[in-house]
Order: C-alpha cells, then structure tokens, then sequence
C-alpha cells in the first residue's frame, strides 16, 4: 500500500511547492479586464484594439489628442508650425522630453522610427500612414525593390557586411528621397507630397510614435542571404522596454497579466492619475462579467456576453433608484454594414444581379433597419444610413447632404421592377427577369461565433416578403471568411469599418477603385473622380463638401455597401467612483486620466492640498 | 521490462517524426493568411510578402526542414506568427508550467473521488451506495464541464463567496478548476476500479484472506484493490497527459493560463510555429507519460517484470 501511497505524496508536495513558487502580484491602484491579450507593445505594429489603448499609455507621440473633443494638444512637440500651403510642419521639440531611461528625446530619434515604417522588412499595418509624407511611397516600394535585387544576387556576395551596406544604401536613400529630416536635435521638418488636413491627427496616432533607437539597434539582426532587418521580438519585455509614456511595464505574462507603473520621466507625469496599473486578460465574457462583479477590476474594456440587454437593463432600474450604473454604451468611430458584390460576373462564372446598382438599392430599401437594431441586437445601437458616424468628425456632416437608403418597401419593389426584375403582386415565387429566368438565391457570408447569423436571417426575411428574393446563410469560421471576401467568393457579405483619423477619407477610401480594402469589388468613376477632386482642394470646407458628395454618392446612389448601425462599445465600470473615460465617438480611452476618483494625479494632490507640498 | 523501456524510447522519436509531418501538413492546409490580422487593417502587399519571406513562409519544404533543424539543434519552437512580441518557447514555458500544476491536482482529485467511489461500489453491488457512485459517475462523464465550471463559480465566488473568478497563482485558486477538469476522469477511474474490484472480490484468496479472519477493510484496501488498481494505473498514463495539456474549456471558464488555450487558437489565428510548439509538446508528454506507466507497472507488480 505504501508503494501506492508514495506517488501520491510526491505529487501533493510538488503541487505545494509549484503554488508557493508562483507569488501573486502587489495590488495595483486600479485593476481593467482585456478580453484580448497585446499583440505587440511595438508602436508600429499596433493594430488592435487593446495594443492601441497601452501604446497610448506606455509611448508618446509628437503631438496627443485630448480624449473631451479628439483636438491636437502638444506631446513630444511643444509646437509646431504649418506653411501657409499646407505642405511642409516644422515641429519644435520639447526639452525635458525624454525616454524612460533618462535619455533625451532627439528629433533623429523621431527620423529614425518613421523610416522603419516605410521600409517594409520592419513596416506593417499601417505603413499607408506615412505615405503622405514627400517620397515615402515611392522609398517603400524602391526598397522592396532593393531587397529582391539583393536576394537574387548570387549566394556568395550576399554577405553579412554586403547586407549591412545594403542597410546603410537606404538610409541614404531615405535621407535624400523621403521629407523628414532633423536640421538639429530639438527640430523635425517634415515635407508632405501633398497638402493633408489631417496630418497632425495621424502624429497623434500610435504607430507613428518613435522608437528607443539604441535598444533597437541592440536587438536588431540583419539576415544577410535576404537584406532583411529583423528586430525581434526582445526589446519589448519587461526590464528591456525603454519607453517614452506615461507608465513603464513593470511585468507581462503571456495571456495572464501585466502591471504598468508611472514613467517618473514622463514629461506630463503630473497629470498622470494613478501610479500603478494591472491589466488582467479574460477571454471569456462570462467569467469577465463574473471576475467585475466579484471586485476583481474597476473597469471592463469591453462586453461580450449575449446578455448584454439583459444587463443594460438590469443596470437602468438600478439607476432609477439612484445607486450608480455598472455598464456604460457608447457609440463608437465605426459601422456595421453588409457587402455587396459588385463586380459584374460572380466566382462561380454567373452574372451578378447585384452588379446594378437600382438592385442593391432596392434590397437596401427594403431591409427595416430599426427593426433589426431593436429586435435582433436590442442594446440600443444607432441606426446607421450612412457610413461615417454623424457627429464624430468636426465640420463633416453627412446628413446634411444624404438620407441613405431609408426603409421602403414600396419604392423597392418599383426599383427592382425597373432593374428588369418583374414579380406579379401576390405571387409566391422570386422574381423573374425577361428571359424568365428567376432571381438567383443570395448567399449570405458571414463569420461564425457572433450576432451576423441572426441579423442575415432577419434581413434574407425581408427581403424574401418584400421581394420575394431567397437568401441562404452562409456561416464560415472567421480565416475562411476573410478569404472568400477577399476572393470575392460571395454576394453579400457582413463587413466592418472603424475609422483612424479624424477625416471623412478614413472611412471613404474603403470605396476606391483597387483600394486594398474595396472587398465589394466597387469602382465608381464619379466616386473616386470626387475623392480625386477633394485631395486637391486646398480650401477645407470646400474639401469636406466634396467628401459629403462622396458619402452621399455612396449611401444614397451606388450603394456598394448596406450600413446597419453605429457600432456600439460597453465597458463595464461604477459610475459612482471611476472617472477618466472619454464617451467620445473616437472611443480611444486613456490609462493615465483613467481611475478610481480618490486616486488622484500629483497635480490634484496639489491643488487640493497645495500647503502639504514640497517648499 | 527494460527491453521493452529501451524499445519505447528507440519508437520515441520515430513518433514525434510522424507527429510532426502528419501536424505541418494539417497546419499548412489550413485556409487563410498566418500573417494577416483578421480584423485589422490590410498591409500593403509588400509588407506581406517581407512577412512570409522572413518565416519562409512562401517555401513549405524549407519550412519543414528548418523548423526541425531549429527544434532538434536548439530547443528552438519558433516566434508566434499572431503575438509577435512572443516566442513559442516563452509561451510554452509560461503555459505549460500551470498546465501541469492544474492537471496533477485535478488527477489526485479524481484519484481520491474515483477510487472511493469505485470500492464503494464494489463493497456492495447494487446497494443504494452503489447506485449513488454510479450517478456521480453517469453525471460526471456527461456533463460538460462549461456547466459545471460555470456552477461552480456562481456557488463558490459569486454566491458564497469563497475564493477569486479569474484568479490564478495563489494555491486555493487550484481547486476549483482542478474539481471540475478531474470529473470525468473520476467518472472513469470509478467505473473501472469497480470492474476490477468485483472481479477480485470473487477471487479464491479473498475469500482464503476473509476465512483468516481478516478484518474487511483490511481485505479490500491491502488484498482486493491492489490487484483491482491495475487497470486504473494503465488508463492514467494518457489520462495524466490529457489532464496536463489542459483544457480548452476549464481554461476559459477559470481564466487559468495553460496550454489547452493554444490547441484551439493557435489553430484558428493560423499560427504554424505554436501549433507545432503545442502538438510536439503534448506528443512528447504522451509518450512520457506511457513510459511511466510502463515502468511503474512493473513496480506496482512485480510479475510483470518477470515475465
């Protein structure tokens, strides 16, 4: 029995042991639950979501935003100045700007970091970003160029110091091609190749924060049979990040947690509110709602339960007897819309019925938009007839110039009746066109795992009552989806859109002719003819008029897409004792005006106390 | 028995050989692009291309061939193509670590229910004790353990509560998950110790071990359960090796950081380098595990050995 026994107690003493070892973290001042670990904490590669809202805590940019109205404030920059036609900001840097490590923030240090974006062995994402700076496009794609030159040479002359040249060639390059230079080490002057309204709002943007050059260059490997600069992934960890934020990273385990701690060098520390911060990753929804609940965070960036009406309006009966609300909706900078294929002929080698445009418009017409927001969804998003969320971008008003595609079932049927598409009043059948030949059955794509099947099942039901048109839902796991997308394998597609910068072309380019985000295959000469014609007006208000054509073209008479509504985010927080978070529709949330509202910043320490302050 | 040790670890790596081939051809078939985000912006084309080149994406032969190289000469899994701040050797140490923690106690939990429930079983078929032990371990194998884990956290830390959601590191934090992963594998371990001891039970040196006037407990734990034990020791080996690559679910539910996470999303963010990672790493625990219930066969029994 006793030889039974031993194992047992060999297992029990190694659990003990392996318990002890793995200590919990102190506490923070304030905890938040992520339902999705950081991707990346390089600011470059930011991409998502969550990497965007802890770049935002852990970088600084050249200039900020301030999270009431999304204005420019200034960051890394005290200030800047623009010429007269638009084309050339000279920035002047700040003194005490400086970089976790103690080191001074130089303008080569800012050079340095927007020529990683625009080589494209270090770019990612958001590359295009930089493209309005003079000459970057056309270096992005010379060096591209460069590097498969390179790696045809013969294997004997691609060599370690023959790839450190290579590096050094484009650096060169870059310094004579690209208009971003450093005259001296408090001074950026950047050349744009053509005027950008909006190019301050894209300084304020992640991944155009710089880089720590030297932990770069210290982790930096150039692979020499292809040229290719590989940075690693290394300089990122705790201990080795050197920063230039409000916080420093403190500690980060995988899919588990992290911990940021206020940067002491920051050059606004004092308006940094807590000094401390854990992040704890929850990917089920449930267990987050749960974990909230049960105190272990003060705020929940994000709901994903099915229950979310149920808790919206659990929280408002609470609210009406005066305790404070838990769950918080937002409207956000992005749209739920459908896709509809554009493109003449299908994958399957038929003809596209949706490549009419009175088509689309009268399945548009006959989708009951409110009802689906109401009964489907039911958490009180906004109605979308349009793609940019009104409101969100100053001087731009779409409803002023369109009313979208507004529920009409009656003037849906004459549309499809003029399309060529005739249905006898009260037949049961789809559709038929002269030939005889019915309406073919739509697929519906759609992603797995979320609310797109219900919503295609409600919009193919209207528009099989209204038209008589079938649908069929086809649910494919998310890899699969995007690819058909891309493929344009598909009729009509659920799609999505959030915007980046405060300008009506973040959302619009989506609609240009070969735009890499043109999933629909759409191309409108009078379209891309008005955002041709807006690039170059110099005047702004006559340029956003040209841009509110251009949404109207799209919502009201083209239709490549079928807006649903606004997306909507919820947070999870106590309105009665955390402040700090910004409602508006831009939805980037800042970590260091984030906080219980007794955590105070050194700035209100001071204000409320300014006698018990140093003399 | 050492002859057969010696040929299990000669079969060792010729399996997780095949493991891996059989793995990177699943892998590569697999729909969509490793290196672009799903629900992100598009990367120009180049930005791609700069991407597959630098994991030699574009080449699978020399993938296959260099990511084995990697493996056997560096104890090298690669980065994670999705976190790209990781590699698949950081996540595995973090992960695995947890992992086995949560699946030996969820084994010694299910060893102590299992076996209980098995001998009571046993001690009398057909009682009400017997039909109970049954129930738990009808209950245990067939129902899934979102609905326990989830019942669980609404008594325990909502309701009553008793210990942390979402929490992981302190050592009461184990239970909870441990309980719910080692339910089925106590629903087993309960079926088969009954089998074994009603068979023993009929056995003649029972029944020579009660005429010496033997107490009965001493009956069935020294003489009965002994014998009875050898079926449950075979099925723990996989067992164990299930139980410590963790679970998908309990992992979710828990928020418990393991490996059992990776399994499902490594596959679906199409991140080659960590299913590789995970798939090589539970191959090898496998075999691991099999050895060791080899050897200790034969020490639990020693006519094994002999024979």
């Amino acid at each position: 029995m006793l030889r039974l026994l031993l194992p047992f107690a060999l297992v029990l003493g190694l659990l003990v042991a392996a318990a002890l070892s793995d200590r919990p973290q102190p506490p923070a001042d304030w905890t938040y639950i992520d339902s999705q670990p950081a991707f990346t904490l390089d600011p470059l590669r930011t991409s998502y979501e969550q990497d965007i809202r802890l770049n935002n805590a852990l970088w600084d940019g050249l200039v900020r935003w301030d999270t009431a109205d999304f204005s420019i404030t200034p960051g890394i920059a005290e200030s800047w100045e623009k010429s007269p036609d638009n084309l050339r900001f000279v920035f002047r840097l700040r003194a005490d700007a400086r970089w976790s490590n103690g080191e001074t923030i130089d303008a080569h240090d800012i050079v340095y970091s927007w020529r990683r974006g625009v080589m494209p062995d270090t770019a990612a994402d958001y590359s295009k970003l930089f493209f309005s700076i003079r000459g970057a496009e056309a270096f992005f794609r010379w060096r591209a160029e460069q590097l498969r030159g390179y790696a045809a040479r013969p294997a004997a002359e691609r060599t370690r110091d023959a790839a450190a040249a290579l590096r050094r060639e484009a650096w060169e390059r870059f310094e004579s091609a690209v208009g971003v230079s450093a005259p001296d080490a408090r001074t950026l002057v950047v050349d744009l190749e053509r005027p950008t309204p909006y190019f301050l709002d894209i300084c304020a943007f992640v991944p155009t924060f710089p880089v720590h050059p030297p932990s770069l260059e210290r982790a930096l490997k150039i692979d020499p049979a292809t040229g290719r600069v590989d940075e690693g992934s290394a300089w990122t960890r705790p201990g080795a990040l050197v920063c230039s934020g409000a916080y420093t990273l403190a500690s980060w385990r995988f899919k588990r947690d992290m911990r940021l701690e206020r940067n002491p060098a920051y050059w606004d520390t004092d308006h940094v509110r807590a000094d401390s911060i854990r992040v704890l990753i929850i990917e089920d929804p449930n267990t987050s709602v749960l974990a909230f609940r049960t105190g272990a965070a003060d705020f929940a960036t994000d709901v994903l339960t099915d229950y979310i009406g149920d808790m919206l309006r659990e929280s408002a009966s609470a609210a009406s007897e005066g305790k404070p609300r838990t769950i918080h909706g937002f409207t956000r900078f992005g749209t739920y819309f459908w896709s509809f294929n554009c493109t003449p002929t299908l994958t399957s080698g038929l003809p596209n019925p949706l490549a009419d445009r009175r088509v689309r418009r009268a399945l548009a017409l006959a989708t009951n938009k409110r009802e689906i927001v109401e009964r489907v969804r039911g958490v009180g998003e906004v109605v979308a007839d349009t793609l940019i969320p009104p409101g969100s971008i100053p001087g731009f008003d779409p409803a002023r110039s369109t009313v979208g595609a507004r529920h009409d079932p009656e003037a849906a049927r004459a549309l499809l009746q003029e399309a060529g598409w005739t249905r006898e009043a009260g037949a049961s059948g789809p559709p038929v066109d002269a030939s005889g030949a019915p309406f073919p059955i739509i697929d519906m794509l759609c992603s797995t795992g979320s609310y797109h099947v219900p919503v295609a099942l409600a919009m193919g039901a209207m528009w099989e009552r209204e038209l008589g048109i079938r649908t069929r839902v086809v649910a494919k796991e998310t890899k699969t989806y995007r690819q058909d997308l891309r493929r344009r394998d598909y009729m009509v597609a659920r799609g999505g859109w959030f915007g980046d910068y405060s300008d009506p072309t973040t959302f619009l380019n989506i609609h240009k002719t070969g735009d890499g985000n043109n999933d629909r295959g759409f191309s409108s000469p009078r379209f891309d003819d008005l955002l041709g014609r807006a690039a170059a007006e110099p005047e702004p208000a006559a340029r956003l008029c040209l841009l509110e054509e251009a949404e109207r073209v799209t919502t009201e008479d083209e239709l490549p897409i079928l807006p649903l509504w606004h997306y909507r985010q919820f947070f999870l927080y106590d309105g009665g004792r955390f402040t700090g978070v910004t409602t508006h529709p831009r939805m980037i949330q800042m970590l260091q005006q984030m906080g219980p509202k007794d955590v105070l910043s050194p700035a209100e320490r001071r204000a409320a106390a300014p006698w018990s302050g140093p003399r | 028995m050492m002859r057969l040790l010696l040929n299990r670890l000669i079969q060792a790596p010729i399996v997780l050989l095949a493991v891996y081939t059989i793995t990177f051809a699943l892998a590569w078939a697999l729909p969509g692009s490793a290196v672009m985000n799903d629900e992100g912006k598009r990367p120009p084309p180049e930005v791609i291309a700069a991407m597959e080149a630098r994991y030699s994406l574009h080449d699978p032969a020399a993938f296959y061939v260099q990511y084995l190289r990697g493996v056997i000469t560096r104890l090298d899994f690669g980065p994670s193509l999705r976190y790209t701040d990781w590699t698949v050797n950081d996540i595995l140490a973090g992960s695995l670590p947890v992992s086995v923690i949560l699946g030996l106690a969820a084994m010694l939990i299910a060893l102590v229910i299992g076996v209980a429930a098995g001998v009571i079983g046993a001690w009398k078929p057909g009682s009400a004790l017997d039909w109970a032990a049954t129930l738990l371990a009808l209950v245990g194998i067939s129902t899934p353990a979102f609905v326990i884990g989830a019942g669980l956290l609404l008594l325990f830390p909502v309701t009553l509560g008793i210990g942390r959601v979402a929490s992981w590191g302190r050592p009461q934090d184990i239970l909870l998950p441990a309980l719910t992963l080692s339910l089925p594998f106590a629903a087993s371990i309960a079926r088969l110790t009954r089998m074994g001891m009603l068979e023993a039970l009929q056995a003649d040196y029972i029944r020579t071990a009660r005429a010496k006037g033997l107490p009965e407990s001493a009956v069935i734990l020294r003489h009965a359960l002994k014998n009875a034990f050898l079926p449950v020791l075979s099925y723990l080996g996989p067992a164990s090796a299930a139980a410590m690559t963790g679970s998908f679910v309990v992992e979710k539910v828990f928020n418990v950081p393991g490996l059992g996470q990776h399994f499902v999303s490594a596959v679906l963010n199409k991140d080659l380098f960590l299913i590789m990672g995970v798939v090589l790493v539970y191959a090898a625990m496998l075999i691991g595990f099999n050895l060791a219930v080899d050897a200790l066969y034969g020490w639990v029994d020693p006519r094994i050995g002999r024979g």
